[in-house]
């Protein structure tokens, strides 16, 4: 028990294949619209969560039943025609080895609820970092292309472009765009040299050769398989999990870029990190060569924040850079022209695809910066004949004439002076007018969902989008998300019909080859077909609901320097969470440094629950000892009744919870939280867990256990 | 000119401490040291010379749970302010918005408003020498604009306006919050009070005390008379004693 | 009073690596917190106590007001200004019923020390020394510092030109204006030593205006027994300097006690330091020199004892009540009293 068929526990993966849709002859999967049929989703999902009651919440979590009743019938009562609910979350709900499969359970229940694509519905996750949204849009991720687009590996799949468009491209649905928007990317990237003939460069496009997440390559630079790094806006020293492995890694480089506002953790742990402080990391003995580039901060450059609405903000630079501070922009762009020099005087081929790429942004300021707006239009899009601006995606074209950097901002800036990220007059209800989201400035996804099927909205308070049968077209209050001329009643026929078309006039998930939400999901993730529990990779119980105790598919990494503790395990008793505090901002670096925030929460500290401080005999503002598998560090212990012990499958849990933003730099200096945590990988996302393990506390004068 | 006040409204609060940032920014207010007090998320303790906002966080179980409540204190800007009876210099004024401000280019760091202020509020800049506490941000009201910390405000727990309409929202508000079953929530305005009213009001819920707020605040000049009195008749005893020993011996 | 120090009592500092036993550690906190003000070691509340721990009164037992800033100079210059104040009231009884010229004399001398002392100390201990003169910019009758800040000025004045005109070697003719400027003196100089009695009674301070009526009796007793007391050190051990210095010693004894009785001192008087100061001030400065007085009024010796301890005695009251006025700030329920008028 515990996992779903088609598991393979030598390989620790599942066969999708028996979970595919029963097909009728035609090849179309069987439907029972009357909910009945046993073998039909809905009773499927019905059956498989009949086992989640209120009692297990309870048994699982620690909390009151009543308490989750309540919330539930509040939660359904605030849906319906006439009135939607929305489930915000952020890494309280992600940072765990199940992650994934937490915000399926919240698609699952928007989606049953009638919460999806409607005003004051949805799922929205509250991203953390300024333009973070924007660094998945076009990614600062290893396997991903600007606007999703999956990024080459080294395989047959990608031998050709024509065999990587086959493998993504897919039959019905949006995804049939597939082509236009790669062939754009790369006529954007390649300019001229990117011709129908030579597939439009897709040979020279670097390939993935292995595991380059986060923590796959912190574990390569670990074992000395990596020369040099650039670190720019990040603070792993602090901020990564396993903390003090990820430093004693940076220790085995040869040479290390870091580009900040502020001289942070990670530019000096060759001298002063807590190991070096503690004798065991000499900086006699490291040989990295680190090189700290002062960076300009956002008031001191052009740009764009694209936040976790995918709204596209412009900001213009208030003020020049000081000193030796230079933005991203110029950075990257100076160091792509260095590049590409060299490699025009290198003719080997492996240079072939650095000498083709378009690099040459107008620049402006006393610095020289790259015209922002220059990338910008690249970004939207434009005819390679003339080179006109495309007004949107749907302009772009697989035959090479167009070029788009990046898809779903296409649209932004539609021509010269109208930079559309710039508008700061919102009007109507969903705000348009301010800034530009993407795609087509759509403010709700899937909005299609707020009509009824046959097109009206469900309700007068809640309309956004409709049906307008006399223009016969999608009209409303935001940017319809479905095809603008696709009547409600609209039925493909039965033989089919490629791309779009194929989906019908009721069927608002056109990213979905069936435009339909899916509740059961039968590819695309690494976890089972449905949402399952789990216990966190440590945990103070075994699982109370089946055999299988932790998310058979996420990855502890483990190994000497990521141990693990046992679940349960004697010598860690308690459970660990660690948290934000308003005053600071991540990994400190931007707060840390700052009197005005520092002054505000000058030191790290634990919050326990006084039953926890009474039972370990610790005075509320001592210092304590949290540890765990992983290390051990020192702060006050905050006592207080906010912290409650909870108790699950009828035992007592201890919490201790407390904020990661200190380190030994800055105005006010802590130990590091992250020293504590664990590398771990949910299998999907692959995000560590950050609030979930086991750890101990105890008083400073107790001896280490 | 209107008389302006803030009336602030901690069950708005969320305990952000921006309007603690945002003063300090505006006013150039110098650090006031990394000390941990181990009083909630509370670092600042009180206010002060630099502190001219502070951010109270109040725990406490309220039927059984964990309740948290937070209120940002002020100046109260009193109506009859001991620290401005005090000023020997003249420093501190009256402005034409009501608002009690000390004149930097005036005070002479004698000390006396320190011990002269029922709320603890004003304070002398070891370093500087001279007395500091909230202008009421006298230099952005008199440029039309509002005070620092009430802009700032992301909830619109710090209101700034005419002190009448914040009166008068005030009481509305604690009218609302009683019918929605808050049935702790008070009005912080000492009208009846020696200071006979502050320029801050507070809304919050429980016993004022619980935030520091003194339910009856002394206004150190309604003991001006009886003192001198007293120093009168002591002159007088005095003269008296000695004139008695020089022609009785 | 307060030094350079920062923050709020009550607060942890950043190490502390042994957890003593627990009760014994919160009386060593407490016996701390009442000395210094602060406590600078860890742990103050009971173990696993909740927020707010045990809350005594108020926001965390924060202090609601605060504590005087003053430096050392102020008391000094309380007890230095009282000195010459009713220094010059002496002199000026003395010359004229003419009962004793020559300690009139040498009282008119003792002003002109006081007058010239105080306003240095008065000056050293502002914020913002170079701006003395601000005092002057202003007359406010309800501010006590501005009406003590005018007569320091006046009475300085006075006192030198009342030690002048008192000088052996002037003209009589001079005498009608020695005769006015003494009167003017000696009540600018009751009025210097009994404002700073007012000053605190009129503040916040919970001890000081709880007092407000006793301290300016209190202040002049002891002024006058200071000052009779050093006229009495140039050689003047006269009967009537006797009776002068029995009679401050009884009021200060008086309106001590009554201080002690009625005042709410109990609070302030576990603090050390002000309990010392203030027994000092009473016994060293009042109940020693009654007895020796009242008993050995003969013995030159006796008399001297009794004149040196109580301009000690006079010194260490000012220090005393100014640290129970900080001490009292430390205690919130004070003000945070609703029964307050
Ligand atoms: N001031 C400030 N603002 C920030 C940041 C900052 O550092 N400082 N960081 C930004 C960034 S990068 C991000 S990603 C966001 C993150 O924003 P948040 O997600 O709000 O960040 P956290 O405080 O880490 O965690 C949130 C909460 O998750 C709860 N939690 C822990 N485990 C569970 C669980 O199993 N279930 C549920 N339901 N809750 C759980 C914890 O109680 C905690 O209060 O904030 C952004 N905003
Ligand atoms: N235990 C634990 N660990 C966590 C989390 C947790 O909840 N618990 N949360 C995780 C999350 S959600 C996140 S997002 C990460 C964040 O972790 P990091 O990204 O490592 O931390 P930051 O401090 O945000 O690093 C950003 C740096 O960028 C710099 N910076 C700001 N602007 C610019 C600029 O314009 N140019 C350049 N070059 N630099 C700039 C800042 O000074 C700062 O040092 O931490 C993760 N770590
Ligand atoms: S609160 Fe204190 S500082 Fe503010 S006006 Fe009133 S007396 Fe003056
Ligand atoms: S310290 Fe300055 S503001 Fe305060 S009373 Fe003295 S002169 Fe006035
Ligand atoms: S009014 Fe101005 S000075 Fe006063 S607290 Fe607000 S921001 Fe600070
Ligand atoms: S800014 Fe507003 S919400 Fe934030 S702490 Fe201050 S009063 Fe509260
Ligand atoms: S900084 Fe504050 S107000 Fe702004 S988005 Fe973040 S939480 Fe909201
Ligand atoms: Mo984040």
């Amino acid at each position: 028990g515990g996992v779903f068929s088609g598991w393979d526990e030598a390989t620790r993966t599942y066969d999708t294949a028996s979970w595919q849709y029963d097909r009728d002859e035609t090849g179309r999967p069987r439907r029972d619209p009357s909910l009945e049929d046993p073998r039909c989703i809905f009773q499927q999902v019905r059956r498989h969560f009949a086992r989640y009651t209120p009692e297990l919440v309870e048994r699982v979590c620690g909390m009151p039943r009543a308490a989750f009743e309540e919330i539930a019938d509040r939660f359904t009562a605030a849906s319906g025609r006439d009135r939607t609910g929305a489930i915000c979350y952020a890494v309280g709900l992600t940072q765990h080895s199940t992650g994934v499969q937490v915000i399926r359970t919240a698609a699952i229940l928007q989606l049953l609820l009638g919460n999806i694509g409607r005003p004051g519905g949805g799922i929205l996750a509250l991203r953390g970092h300024a333009s973070i949204q924007g660094s998945t849009d076009i990614p600062t991720l290893y396997d991903l292309l600007p606007g999703y687009l999956p990024m080459p590996a080294f395989g047959p799949d990608t031998a050709t472009l024509y065999r990587y468009i086959a493998s993504h491209r897919t039959a019905t649905g949006w995804w049939t765009h597939f082509d236009q928007y790669i062939v754009s990317l790369l006529r954007a990237w390649y300019g001229e040299a990117a011709t129908a003939a030579n597939d439009f460069g897709f040979g020279w496009m670097p390939r993935i050769s292995g595991d380059h997440s986060h923590q796959g390559y912190w574990l390569d630079m670990a074992d000395g398989r990596l020369d040099g790094l650039f670190v720019m806006g990040q603070n792993p020293a602090v901020g990564a999990p396993n903390a003090a492995l990820e430093r004693r890694a940076l220790a085995q480089l040869k040479w290390l870029v870091v580009r900040d506002l502020v001289e942070i953790e990670t530019a000096t742990f060759w001298r002063d990190a807590p190991e070096v402080t503690a004798g065991t990391m000499r900086p006699e003995g490291i040989g990295t060569e680190v090189f700290f580039l002062p960076a300009a901060g956002h008031a001191e450059k052009d740009g764009c924040f694209t936040n976790t609405q995918r709204l596209l903000q412009w900001h213009e630079k208030a003020v020049d850079p000081p000193g030796d501070c230079r933005s991203e922009g110029w950075f990257v762009y100076q160091l792509g022209r260095r590049l590409k020099d060299r490699a025009s005087r290198d003719p080997r081929p492996h240079n072939d695809g650095l000498r083709a790429l378009t690099w040459d942004y107008p620049s402006r300021g006393p610095h020289g910066d790259p015209d922002m707006e220059a990338v910008l239009a690249e970004i939207n899009g434009f005819r390679t004949a003339d080179g006109t601006r495309v007004d949107g995606f749907t302009d772009l074209a697989a035959d090479g004439s167009t070029a788009c950097g990046c898809w779903i901002y296409s649209g932004v800036f539609p021509s010269d002076g109208r930079n559309r990220a710039r508008d700061r007059a919102a009007s109507g209800p969903s705000g348009q007018g301010w800034g530009w989201a993407w795609p087509a400035d759509r403010r709700i996804l899937y909005n299609r969902a707020s009509a009824a099927p046959d097109g009206t909205p469900w309700s007068e308070r809640k309309k956004l989008v409709w049906w307008d049968a006399g223009r016969h077209e999608w009209t409303g209050l935001d940017t319809p998300d479905f095809p603008r001329r696709t009547a409600p009643g609209f039925v493909p026929p039965p033989e089919g019909l490629p791309g779009d078309p194929a989906i019908r006039g009721d069927a608002p998930f056109i990213m979905h080859d069936d435009g339909l939400g899916w509740l059961w999901v039968p590819k695309g993730l690494k976890d089972g077909p449905l949402p399952a529990h789990y216990e966190p990779l440590e945990s103070p119980v075994t699982n109370p609901v089946h055999p299988r105790q932790t998310n058979p598919v996420a990855s502890r990494l483990e190994r000497p320097d990521n141990p693990w503790a046992s679940s349960p395990d004697p010598r860690f008793p308690h459970v660990l969470t660690t948290y934000r505090l308003t005053e600071h901002h991540t990994a400190g670096g931007m707060s840390r440094t700052l009197s005005r925030l520092a002054e505000l929460q000058p030191a790290l500290f634990c919050e326990i629950s006084p039953e926890l401080a009474r039972e370990q005999r610790i005075a509320h503002g001592a210092r304590v000892r949290i540890a765990t598998a992983r290390g051990r560090i020192e702060a006050h212990a905050l006592v207080t009744p906010r912290i409650r012990p909870v108790v699950v499958d009828g035992r007592m849990i201890h919490q201790v919870a407390m904020p990661w933003h200190f380190g030994h730099a800055g105005l006010v200096a802590g130990d590091v939280a992250n020293d504590l945590i664990a590398m771990s990988e949910e299998p999907n996302v692959r995000i560590m867990e950050t609030k979930a393990l086991l750890c101990r506390v105890e008083p400073l004068g107790r001896r280490p256990a | 000119m209107p008389t302006t006040a803030f009336l602030t409204d901690s069950t708005l609060c969320i305990g952000c401490k921006a309007c603690e940032v945002a003063c300090k920014e505006w006013n150039d207010v110098p650090g006031d040291g990394y000390a941990f007090t181990g009083f909630s998320y509370d670092n600042t303790g009180a206010l002060g010379h630099s502190t001219y906002r502070h951010v109270k966080f109040v725990e406490r179980l309220r039927d059984g749970a964990p309740a948290w409540d937070f209120s940002s204190d002020v100046c109260k800007h009193c109506e009859r302010a001991g620290c401005l009876d005090a000023c020997p210099t003249g420093s501190i004024i009256r402005t034409e918005f009501g608002g009690v401000f000390v004149q930097p280019d005036v005070c002479n760091g004698c000390g006396y408003c320190v011990v002269s202020c029922p709320f603890g509020v004003v304070d002398r800049r070891p370093d500087d020498g001279r007395a500091f506490k909230c202008t009421f941000c006298y230099d952005r009201q008199k440029a039309g604009l509002t005070p620092a910390c009430a802009k700032v405000c992301p909830t619109e727990s710090i209101q700034f306006g005419e002190i009448e309409d914040l009166r008068a929202r005030g009481a509305a508000r604690v009218e609302t919050l009683r019918a929605r079953g808050v049935a702790d929530a008070v009005l912080y305005d000492p009208r009846d009070s020696e200071v006979g009213g502050t320029h801050a009001l507070f809304l919050v819920r429980g016993d004022v005390r619980e935030y520091n707020l003194p339910p009856a605040p002394r206004l150190p000049g309604t003991r001006l008379r009886e003192a001198w009195r007293s120093a009168g008749l002591a002159g007088i005893l005095a003269l008296a004693a000695t004139l008695v020993a020089f022609l009785a011996t | 009073m307060r030094g350079e120090e920062k923050k709020t009592p009550g607060v942890f500092s950043q190490k502390v690596d042994t957890i003593p036993d627990r009760e014994a550690r919160l009386d060593a906190i407490r016996d701390e917190a009442r000395a210094r003000g602060e406590v600078a070691a860890e742990g103050m509340a009971i173990a696993g106590g909740p927020l707010p721990p045990d809350a005594p009164v108020g926001y965390y037992g924060q202090p609601v007001l605060k504590a005087p800033v003053w430096t050392w100079e102020i008391p000094l210059y309380f007890a230095v200004g009282g000195i010459a104040g009713m220094a010059a009231a002496i002199a000026a009884v003395a010359s004229l019923t003419g009962a004793d010229p020559a300690l009139a004399g040498d009282a008119r001398l003792v002003a002109l020390g006081g007058a010239i002392v105080s306003p240095l100390l008065l000056i050293s201990d502002l914020g913002r020394p170079s701006r003395f003169l601000n005092m002057l910019r202003v007359f406010k009758s309800q501010s006590p510092m501005s009406v003590g800040a005018w007569t320091l000025v006046l009475f300085s004045s006075a006192a030198a030109a009342a030690w002048l005109l008192g000088l052996p070697q002037t003209p009589p003719g001079w005498t009608p204006l020695r005769v006015v400027v003494d009167v003017v003196a000696a009540v600018l100089g009751l009025t210097l030593a009994t404002y700073t009695g007012v000053l605190l009674g009129v503040s916040a301070v919970p001890v000081w205006t709880a007092n407000a009526r006793r301290l300016p009796l209190l202040f002049a007793a002891s002024s006058l027994g200071a000052a009779i007391s050093a006229v009495e050190l140039f050689g003047h051990f006269t009967p009537a300097a006797n009776v002068i210095g029995i009679a401050a010693a009884a009021g200060e004894v008086l309106f001590s006690g009554l201080a002690h009785r009625d005042g709410g001192l109990a609070g302030v008087m576990r603090d050390r330091r002000t309990r010392l100061l203030l027994l000092a001030a009473d016994v060293v400065g009042a109940a020693i020199p009654l007895v020796l007085r009242l008993f050995a009024a003969d013995l030159v010796a006796a008399r001297t004892v009794a004149a040196a301890a109580t301009i000690a005695g006079t010194v260490c009251l000012r220090y005393g009540w100014i640290a129970a006025g900080g001490v009292s700030t430390t205690d919130p329920s004070a003000a945070l009293d609703p029964a307050a008028k």
